[in-house]
């Protein structure tokens, strides 16, 4: 059955890549340069336009993440440290040597777990509004608590376009099973590497020293789901990283801004 | 049947505070004093249904005005110690709020010996939106719930030397109960169903199997339960492995009866005052339970009433009735609907009464309760266990 979101990535191949037994959902689209792609709790689908806009200028690689979207998840495969991992071994499945590396949001996060783990994995490193540093001191938040958020207010909060379709209780119960079942596994998924501690890894703080690739850190400057304390501490443990704000852009940049954003990275990577 | 007394001991004054009654609440609204006052008023009411001979059932909750019971456990410690005959059933013990399930042995086993083995015990999921206040992880629920399951009744029921526990989710060097349960191996054990699927995994274990408000979703519940366990033990079992929880309100006249009713009532419409996201926290119901949850649009969890139509939440006193979650009146007319309900179920051995809910006071129910055990009980406990046969025809 055709359902929305396939027909949002038509400009590309979706395929089943096994990694050491894992069946990982695959996006592949462009040509040039290698591009991984790691997207945030909006899934691959919820890139699609950006998708489309870096495939101009590179080869995108774009998997689900391991109990997102088609993609299965071994069973002891819970955090996001185990999805660094999983992605250098991904890597060295399709030879990826040194692509540029971008991630949005929670994909963000995934990707500085990859890059500290082997830092010279990628040309240039790409963080688009990323989470994973701790997102709250005792009793202030530094970003929304998500899990606390109805459907509606979440998805009017994170971007300044039109919400996901998961927001809306009226469209979301007339979706094709199909379509249920991927967004009820994207909260899971959601749940399952971000309840707690919530969207963070108190440890990747001390390990971002480790990333010595060029490094862009990209911000919306309407996000309202992250806090500037928040933008602050990963431009202290990020010392070596650019930092770009982009205007007329929430959370979710790469849906409010997607050309711009590609654009952006394209000039980066000298592309 | 057997009738187990009930209240989910509110703060029913926060009742009048606009908004959720769950989560979000704060706590400012509760006056401490007041609340000590019902708790004390709460465990008066389960000491006089002791002495009346019924016996007593005991919930927990966390963050709401709607049950300030936040410990099964603390709240039988005393009742274990302040009653002499009453069975007293934890119903249930919420393991996704639980972070040891060792700890959960030892206030089982604690309970128990105090009572001297009059404990009985429903290790439960626990409501959805209840992880906000315990933390736990949503996803992979199930899995821990069984883990701990094993290792409670592991605990409870070791005659041998101490053990250790190297499990996937929990890890104890050394497990030892001090004291140990009197009741071997264990306290009987219950279980909640809503559906017949989720029956049948206590029909299989012999645990005795209780479903909440259900109304004619009682009879497939059951008839899941019924099924299972024959075909795992090869025997009927007896109706006494069966509960079933409804609210009751007696008095010696059905104008009476139906006043208590509507100061009951509020037990429905503030137990629904939660807001939507927490009802079901994302990664805690398995993907198809969710998708299917979708599709089916929140009336399907809805009680029916018998033409069909789904129980509003505030819903009249006859709505409720005829939906099978309320059994209003004189104590004929009590055992009446009783005795017309357990015919339509197939049958069932324990009623799970909320003789006490809402802002139902001290007086009403003391009388509720008095009258419930001097004029229904005996009543009740006469009820056949139906053969098979009259059985299935019975449900149809």
């Amino acid at each position: 059955m055709e359902t929305g979101w396939r027909k949002e990535l038509d400009f590309g191949v979706l395929s089943s890549v096994d990694v050491l037994g894992t069946a990982v959902e695959m996006f592949t689209a462009g040509s040039g340069a290698p591009l991984l792609f790691l997207h945030g709790l909006d899934g691959i689908e919820g890139a699609a336009p950006f998708l489309r806009e870096l495939s101009q200028s590179f080869t995108v690689y774009a998997p689900s993440h391991p109990g997102f979207g088609n993609s299965e998840r071994p069973a002891r495969l819970n955090r996001v440290d185990d999805l660094g991992y999983f992605y250098l071994d991904l890597m060295n499945l399709l030879s990826l040597d040194c692509p540029v590396v971008v991630g949005t949001s929670f994909g963000g996060w995934v990707a500085a777990e990859t890059l500290t783990k082997e830092p010279d994995r990628a040309s240039h490193l790409v963080l688009v509004s990323p989470v994973g540093l701790p997102t709250a001191d005792r009793r202030e938040q530094y970003v929304a608590d998500i899990f606390m958020l109805s459907r509606q207010e979440l998805g009017a909060r994170m971007q300044l376009g039109p919400a996901g379709v998961g927001s809306n209780m009226a469209t979301l119960t007339k979706l094709p099973e199909a379509e249920l079942q991927r967004l009820m596994r994207n909260d899971e998924a959601a749940s399952l590497y971000g309840w707690t501690p919530y969207m963070s890894n108190p440890k990747l703080a001390d390990r971002l020293h480790r990333i010595t690739v060029p490094t862009l850190v990209a911000w919306g400057a309407e996000d309202a789901i992250v806090t500037d304390t928040y933008r602050n501490a990963w431009a202290r443990a990020l010392p070596q990283a650019s930092v770009e704000t982009i205007a007329e852009a929430g959370h979710r940049l790469h849906a409010d801004q997607p050309a711009q954003l590609a654009v952006r990275i394209a000039a980066r990577a000298g592309r | 049947m057997k009738i187990w007394q009930f209240t989910e001991q509110a703060y029913h004054p926060a009742f009048q505070v606009p908004g959720p009654m769950r989560v979000t609440l704060p706590q400012h609204h509760c006056d401490p004093v007041e609340a000590g006052q019902l708790l004390n008023r709460y465990l008066d009411e389960y000491m006089l249904a002791d002495e009346l001979g019924l016996n007593i059932m005991v919930n927990e909750h966390h963050a709401a005005a709607t049950c300030m019971s936040t410990s099964c456990m603390t709240t039988l410690a005393i009742l274990a110690r302040q009653t002499s005959k009453a069975r007293l059933l934890a119903l249930g013990i919420p393991l996704a709020n639980r972070s040891n399930p060792l700890r959960v042995a030892e206030e089982i086993a604690m309970v128990d010996a105090i009572s001297g083995g009059r404990l009985e015990v429903g290790l439960v999921k626990g409501a959805a939106y209840e992880l906000f206040m315990s933390n736990r992880q949503p996803t992979g629920f199930m899995d821990r719930f069984w883990e701990a399951h094993d290792l409670i009744l592991d605990a409870l029921g070791n005659q041998g030397e101490n053990f250790s526990w190297e499990g996937e989710h929990f890890h104890y060097r050394t497990a030892s109960l001090w004291p140990r349960p009197i009741q071997q191996p264990g306290p009987p054990m219950w279980g909640t169903a809503s559906s017949a699927a989720s029956a049948r995994e206590y029909g299989r274990r012999d645990y005795t199997c209780a479903t909440f408000l259900s109304g004619a979703v009682a009879r497939s519940v059951f008839t899941g339960y019924r099924e299972s366990y024959r075909d795992t033990h090869g025997r009927e079992p007896s109706q006494d492995k069966l509960a079933y929880l409804a609210l009751v309100a007696c008095a010696d006249d059905t104008a009476t009866a139906f006043a208590r009713a509507e100061k009951m009532r509020s037990y429905f419409t503030t137990a629904a005052r939660l807001d939507p996201q927490f009802r079901n926290p994302l990664g805690f119901n398995a993907i198809d339970a969710n998708v299917r949850m979708l599709q089916a649009g929140s009336a399907a969890m809805r009680p029916r009433l018998r033409n069909g139509q789904p129980l509003p939440v505030d819903g009249t006193i006859e709505q409720y009735m005829d939906a099978g979650l309320f059994f209003v009146g004189t104590p004929d007319e009590v055992f009446e609907q009783l005795a017309a309900f357990h015919g339509e179920t197939g049958g069932f051995g324990n009623l799970l009464m909320m003789g006490q809910a809402g802002e139902l006071d001290h007086a009403e129910t003391v009388s509720n309760l008095t009258l419930v055990a001097r004029d229904v009980a005996p009543r009740v406990a006469e009820l056949p266990d139906y053969p098979t046969e009259i059985r299935y025809e019975a449900v149809g």
